[in-house]
């Protein structure tokens, strides 16, 4: 495989790898299984790349390949067996100076958002990545409109995961 | 508060928390062998194919075939063998068709879609086989019977017991319980591999598909 592809490819993937990183810290569960997926999306967008023209944003082009190997492509291997929660050893929230109750809360609603289906998972992902409907929709393949209407409802199913 | 507007203030805020991989690192990992239901769904079409091809060679080069020179230019059994190569040529290509058409960069339900629509048409070849088997099989016995030594043997002995159709049923109904069998075990076999293989996309599909209705 020509060189100078390989070398704007893995460049701009480590400028942009936060997504990935984001991507796995939403659909697995502990550190293997995110190292797991990060490694089988890197691979898809590898494998993608020649085509990416540039004519979309290569974030942006991140964000369908990672999405899809995540929700369609990705096996869970068996390394990515449940075994330590997530939140509270992985990725400790930032040490802001913010207050407890708050800190609970986001503990909680990461919690609540981990137990959502794959799809409700893309939706709220899209969300958190300020995306609009639109290009939710066009990321999903649903209409604008049913990406609205089941925004809505993922956002009630947190709030009833959150106050049963 | 909305509990997401909370939730994305957060998710901003925590940028710098991942862990940060070297160029190395990613290198390296371009390097590594996909391990995604697509490759998957590919290796075992395609020892789905080879099976079946080489089901239809076996039973071309079995003992009672080769006994039977004759059968080589019945025409009915040429025809089936041209027609089951030109099949066998036609879902392959559009199974190649299909599965080129797969695209990460496509819409996540589109690419659902496609990746079903490659597992359908192996599927289609598949349920074509095991007809052409039981075809193929009922066909054949009587030639089967005929040419082989101790079937003769026992038909004439039927013949002479007055036997006859308890000899023709108990061909028939070992026939039948083999075709059972072989097809139940084959059936199992996929129903587990793709099963466990397309549980978590053909759940995604349809959550995708509700949405719509």
């Amino acid at each position: 495989m020509d060189k100078a592809l390989e070398h704007s490819f893995v460049e701009l993937l480590e400028k942009h790898q936060n997504i990935v990183h984001k991507v796995c810290r939403l659909y697995t569960n502990n550190q293997d299984a995110h190292n797991d997926l990060f490694q089988e999306i890197t691979i898809q967008l590898w494998k993608a790349y020649p085509k990416f023209r540039g004519d979309a944003k290569f974030s942006t082009w991140m964000y369908r390949v990672g999405l899809n190997t995540a929700i369609t492509l990705y096996r869970k291997s068996k390394r990515s067996i449940k075994t330590q929660e997530f939140e509270t050893v992985q990725f400790k929230i930032k040490s802001e100076p913010y207050d407890d109750t708050e800190e609970q809360q986001l503990k909680l609603l990461y919690k609540a958002v981990h137990q959502l289906n794959d799809i409700e998972k893309a939706l709220v992902f899209l969300y958190l990545e300020d995306k609009n409907y639109n290009e939710i929709s066009e990321t999903l393949g649903i209409s604008e409109v049913n990406a609205r209407v089941k925004m809505n409802r993922v956002k009630k199913k947190l709030r009833t995961i959150l106050n049963p | 508060m909305d509990e997401l507007e909370l939730l994305k203030k957060d998710w901003k805020r925590e940028d710098k928390v991942y862990p940060k991989l070297s160029y190395n690192e990613i290198y390296n990992m371009i390097l590594r062998k996909s391990s995604s239901i697509v490759k998957w769904i590919f290796i075992i079409s395609i020892l789905e194919f080879v099976f079946w091809l080489f089901i239809s060679f076996g039973l071309k080069a079995s003992g009672f075939n080769l006994e039977l020179e004759e059968m080589e230019s019945n025409v009915g059994f040429i025809v089936i063998s041209i027609f089951s190569y030109a099949v066998l040529a036609y879902f392959f290509y559009r199974f190649y068709i299909n599965y080129k058409t797969i695209n990460t960069t496509d819409n996540a339900k589109v690419l659902m879609e496609n990746i079903l629509k490659t597992r359908r048409t192996v599927k289609q070849y598949v349920f074509f086989n095991l007809l052409v088997l039981i075809i193929g099989v009922t066909y054949m016995m009587p030639y089967a019977i005929q040419s082989d030594e101790d079937s003769r043997v026992l038909l004439e002995a039927a013949q002479a017991n007055g036997e006859m159709f308890k000899y023709y049923a108990g061909i028939a109904i070992v026939t039948l319980i083999g075709l059972v069998v072989a097809i139940s075990v084959l059936l199992l076999f996929y129903w587990l591999i793709y099963g466990i293989l397309l549980k978590r996309l053909n759940r995604n599909y349809f959550e995708l598909k509700k949405l719509e209705v």
